[in-house]
């Protein structure tokens, strides 16, 4: 049966007061997959390490389940949880089998060793690992050694599964090919699913729900399409991938939801961008996606800015520029299914739908001195 | 309190680096009577990391830190009348005790060198030829680490000696004895027995260096001479790190010190230290002056080959396993190589193994061949002769399972924990390498035989506990070093693991950390135990009257002339540490789940 997750105000302190984690709070209702997406250093190993009773929480509440599992004075041990983990060096115990390394994992319902066994083969048959049951890890390749991991997670058929960084040590294909065994089965197993990694692609690829985490605050959490389309702040912004970033001036706002603004430049033309105008700020940055950008001629009268082809790189479904704005900031994997050569000029259309105004909260005298 | 958000790195995150281990818990209650449990665990732990630290404190910073401060205190030790002085400085630069510090210093330079010329193409021989038997002859090094450096110092003398096994089958000659009863045997000997260290060091770097470096230099033109050039360099740290190593080992050398240069008439200094205290009445202020000149003898080189090491070529050495080309030697040259081996081996064990197991087969004196087990049956049969062995053993056995227990407590401290305490664990333990067995010796009579101590009650001078206890502390800094690269490599993970997959606290330690350091564990546990079977410097100055441990009699039984007793009791004994490392390699292998043998497998990338 899948188990809910309930974090509330979580701490974590190391020392006296260097904050690991700083009062995170969210709900994961059962079966849904949850992706914590932050850089190194954003606290969100520890939350994952503190769901499964790895680390102690300094402040705060975690139940699974609605039972309590941590807080101040409660930590239930992570044997005792009932929950299952994927780790990031896979931590496959070299002394045993690749059979006993997946039955390990369920000892705690006492079930008959081969019992036990039965189900393990099951289990990594599922992976693909049938003919590797009495190998040991240091025989397999990194690839098939996170699938034993995967298969010892999967194999006691928890209600939680937890999964830190799992593909961070392979290379690109076999990522892509264990990202879709992992979504898979995990929902298969209708499991309520914590997998925590820095890289964007990964948590919309695998989420139901992605909480972006920055220095210990969790500072969204949403759908991908959410999180994508109204970034919270332009940290999130810029962590779930831009094509480059813009300053502007705000020329007026049309709604509570968009603006008209300009960027600063000889040729740039005023475009709508998608932001919140209460404030009313005359200058603020804007976050562009990269299905945002549009290549044109340079002659385009469409076109709201110019700019300079510095790179470009055939991607199979197109070619993927890099540009050279006239104020010498640089927009990056901007898709043209034409090629444009280094060195020419061309003009760029921005569509409102990927550029995300932050108006500036600096007061304006501040900011046109910047400007100019 | 003041909060700061920081930004850390991941590792600074990982549990294994914070200096508060996460404690786990049990059942999720708020019972007053868990709690209460919560406490005396941490009680507990806190007790127990009290006594490791009260175990280093008394048996390695008490006794060497007051034995080394007598020398600039002797008041203080109540030895002398001022509180300050450098006059015993001044004694020890007098000729006779200076030439005892320039002898060791030129013999172990030499040593050293000899050490890491004869280990540089054996560990390229074994690494990276197609040379036949070169596992054999890689094991075969052992032997020479193994066997104490007095036996093999012993076996020469009764090898070379006009009495001895070539002068009965008529071969000898008197520039033989010359030769070896000298500062070239001495070098010999010494510089053999650095072999071992040199080629472990490296033998290690090669093993990790890659031909992509030798490649690289080729296809951007260079020769094969400049190509050599430009990888000498990279193996430099691990050659200055054998040299560091075989010079520190040579000076503080005292079985060959108290053998066969004792016997040549060529003072080194350690025997020099050990008969300033063993003289009437013993003179421990020079002995303390003259060990802070040896200590840095032996720590300047050591700290040296550190410094340089680190930053150097270590990381470039240690990344992922490379695929190294072997070179394939053609017929004449494996020939001519095999042979050349067989013949190292013959002058480093098989001579002083000749010289040893001879003369217990022969009468002391005289010049007849004739075989006899007269000696044998003697040291079976009288109780006198028989004893010491099996103190010995008996000693070895409980100093190497304390060792051990203490010597992974204290890696598990390096490894899991950051911060002073383990810097201060890792000074102690570095400084301890540095101190020779006889200055180490000297600090225990010299410390637990100061009156206040009687007075107190603790009277430990002259018994066998004193003994072990000194056995442990000079075991643990070689054992510490030796379990904490196997310890390092356990990462945190694997138990973590085994306790999210529902194992606790005891069975994830037992089925996730042991298996794999198992191995190390009883190869540490035999070292310790081999070491200590024959050890001579700390039994020479501590062992308790009346009832000496094997290597003890030996000297005791050559010294008066009874060379085929003693040198029975040496084959005997010698015979025994082999035979408990096979016993206990053998166990291990019929014993242990083929799991735990196979640890270290190579992945398939």
């Amino acid at each position: 049966m899948s188990e809910s997750v309930t974090v509330e105000n979580v701490s974590k302190v190391y020392g006296k007061s260097k904050y690991a984690l700083q009062n995170v709070s969210f709900d994961l209702s059962p079966g849904k997959f949850l992706v914590l997406l932050g850089p190194s250093g954003s606290g969100k190993t520890t939350l994952l390490r503190s769901i499964a009773g790895i680390e102690k929480i300094t402040e705060g509440r975690i139940a699974l389940s609605g039972k309590c599992v941590a807080d101040n004075k409660v930590h239930v041990s992570p044997n005792e949880r009932n929950l299952s983990m994927v780790f990031q060096d896979y931590a496959l115990w070299p002394h045993l089998s690749v059979l006993d390394n997946v039955a390990f994992a369920m000892k705690r319902y006492g079930l008959r060793k081969e019992d036990r066994r039965e189900a393990s083969r099951k289990v990594l048959e599922k992976v693909g690992l049938s003919s590797h049951v009495d190998n040991y890890p240091g025989e397999l390749s990194g690839g098939e050694q996170q699938r034993v991991a995967l298969a010892r997670a999967l194999v006691g058929q928890n209600g939680l599964l937890l999964f830190d960084e799992p593909l961070s040590n392979l290379d690109a294909d076999l990522r892509d090919r264990l990202r879709v065994e992992i979504s898979m089965l995990s929902r298969e197993m209708n499991a309520t699913s914590v997998y925590i990694t820095h890289d964007q692609s990964e948590a919309f690829a695998l989420a139901d729900i992605i909480g972006v985490l920055e220095k210990g605050c969790l500072v969204q959490m949403g759908t991908p399409e959410e999180i994508y389309s109204s970034p919270a702040t332009p940290f999130v912004a810029r962590f779930t991938g831009l094509a480059g970033e813009l300053r502007v001036e705000v020329e007026h706002f049309l709604n509570d939801n968009s603006a008209v603004v300009r960027s600063f430049g000889e040729n740039a033309k005023p475009f709508i961008a998608l932001g919140k105008g209460t404030d009313k700020a005359k200058f603020g940055h804007v976050m562009v996606r990269p299905a945002a950008v549009q290549l044109c001629s340079v002659t385009d009268d469409n076109a709201h800015m110019r700019a300079t082809i510095k790179d470009v790189a055939f991607r199979g479904h197109g070619y993927e520029h890099v540009v050279m704005l006239e104020d010498g900031a640089q927009f990056a994997n901007i898709l043209s299914h034409h090629k444009h050569e280094r060195g020419t000029g061309v003009g760029l259309i921005f569509n409102f739908e990927g550029c995300i105004l932050f108006p500036d909260t600096t007061p304006d005298r501040e900011l046109s001195d910047l400007s100019a | 309190m003041t909060t700061e958000i920081v930004e850390y790195e991941k590792a600074d995150f990982e549990p294994g680096l914070q200096r508060e281990e996460t404690e786990y818990v049990g059942k999720g209650t708020k019972d007053r009577s868990f709690m209460s449990l919560i406490g005396k665990t941490k009680s507990l732990y806190r007790m127990g990391s009290l006594s490791f630290w009260m175990v280093l404190f008394l048996a390695i910073i008490i006794p060497c830190a007051s034995f080394l401060l007598l020398a600039v205190s002797p008041r203080l030790f109540g030895q002398g009348s001022q509180f300050f002085t450098l006059s015993n400085f001044k004694a020890v630069f007098n000729g006779t005790t200076m030439l005892a510090l320039t002898n060791s210093l030129w013999v172990a330079s030499l040593a050293a060198l000899l050490g890491v010329f004869c280990a540089i193409p054996l560990a390229w021989l074994f690494h990276r030829s197609d040379l036949p038997f070169k596992k054999v002859f890689s094991a075969a090094m052992w032997l020479v680490l193994l066997i104490p450096s007095w036996i093999p110092a012993i076996g020469w003398e009764r090898f070379v000696n006009p009495e001895g096994i070539l002068a009965r089958i008529h071969l000898w000659a008197p520039w033989q004895g010359n030769l070896i009863m000298g500062p070239f045997g001495i070098v010999l000997l010494l510089g053999l027995r650095n072999i071992p260290f040199s080629y472990l060091a490296i033998s290690n770097a090669l093993s990790g260096l890659g031909q992509e470096f030798e490649h690289s230099a080729q296809v951007h033109g260079a020769s094969r001479f400049q190509t050599a050039k430009l990888v000498v360099p990279i193996l430099f740290p691990a050659i200055l790190s054998g040299l560091a190593i075989g010079f520190a080992e040579a000076i503080s050398d005292f079985g060959v010190a108290a053998t066969l240069a004792y016997s040549s008439h060529f003072t080194l200094a350690t025997y020099y230290i050990f008969q300033e205290i063993g003289n009437f009445p013993p003179n421990f202020p020079v002995a303390a002056a003259f060990s802070w000149l040896v200590v840095l003898a032996v720590a300047v080189p050591l700290y040296v080959q550190a410094k340089l090491s680190r930053g150097r070529s270590h990381q470039i050495l240690s990344g992922r396993s490379r695929q190294v080309v072997v070179k394939r030697l053609s017929a004449p040259v494996k020939a001519a190589v095999i042979f050349c081996l067989c013949l190292f081996y013959f002058v480093a064990v098989g001579i002083p193994t000749i010289g040893v197991v001879s003369s217990s087969l022969l009468s002391d004196f005289g010049s007849s061949l004739h075989i006899t087990f007269i000696n044998y049956e003697k040291v079976f049969t009288t109780a006198g002769l028989g004893a010491p062995l099996e103190r010995s053993i008996e000693y070895a056995a409980i100093t190497a399972s304390i060792t051990v227990m203490v010597a992974f407590v204290a890696a598990r401290k390096l490894t899991k924990t950051k911060g002073k305490s383990a810097k201060i664990l890792d000074f102690i333990l570095l400084s301890s390498v540095a101190l020779p067995g006889i200055v180490f010796a000297a600090g225990y009579i010299f410390a637990y035989n100061l009156p206040f101590l009687s007075k107190i009650g603790i009277n430990l001078y002259q018994t066998t506990t004193l003994l072990v206890i000194a056995y442990i502390a000079t075991s643990l800094p070689t054992n510490v070093r030796m379990l904490f690269g196997s310890v390092s490599q356990v990462s945190d993970s694997l138990n973590n693991a085994a306790r999210v997959h529902g194992a606790g606290p005891v069975r994830s330690w037992l089925r996730a950390i042991l298996p794999p350091l198992s191995r190390p564990v009883v190869t540490a546990w035999l070292l310790a135990f081999t070491a200590i079977l024959l050890e001579l410097p700390v039994s020479e100055l501590l062992y308790a009257p009346g009832s000496p441990p094997a290597s003890i009699a030996i000297q005791d039984n050559l010294g008066n002339y009874h060379f085929g007793i003693g040198m029975a009791q040496a084959v005997v004994a010698t015979f025994v540490a082999f035979a408990v490392v096979g016993t206990v390699f053998a166990l291990y292998r019929l014993i242990a789940p083929r799991g735990w043998r196979r640890i270290g497998g190579t992945a398939r990338v």
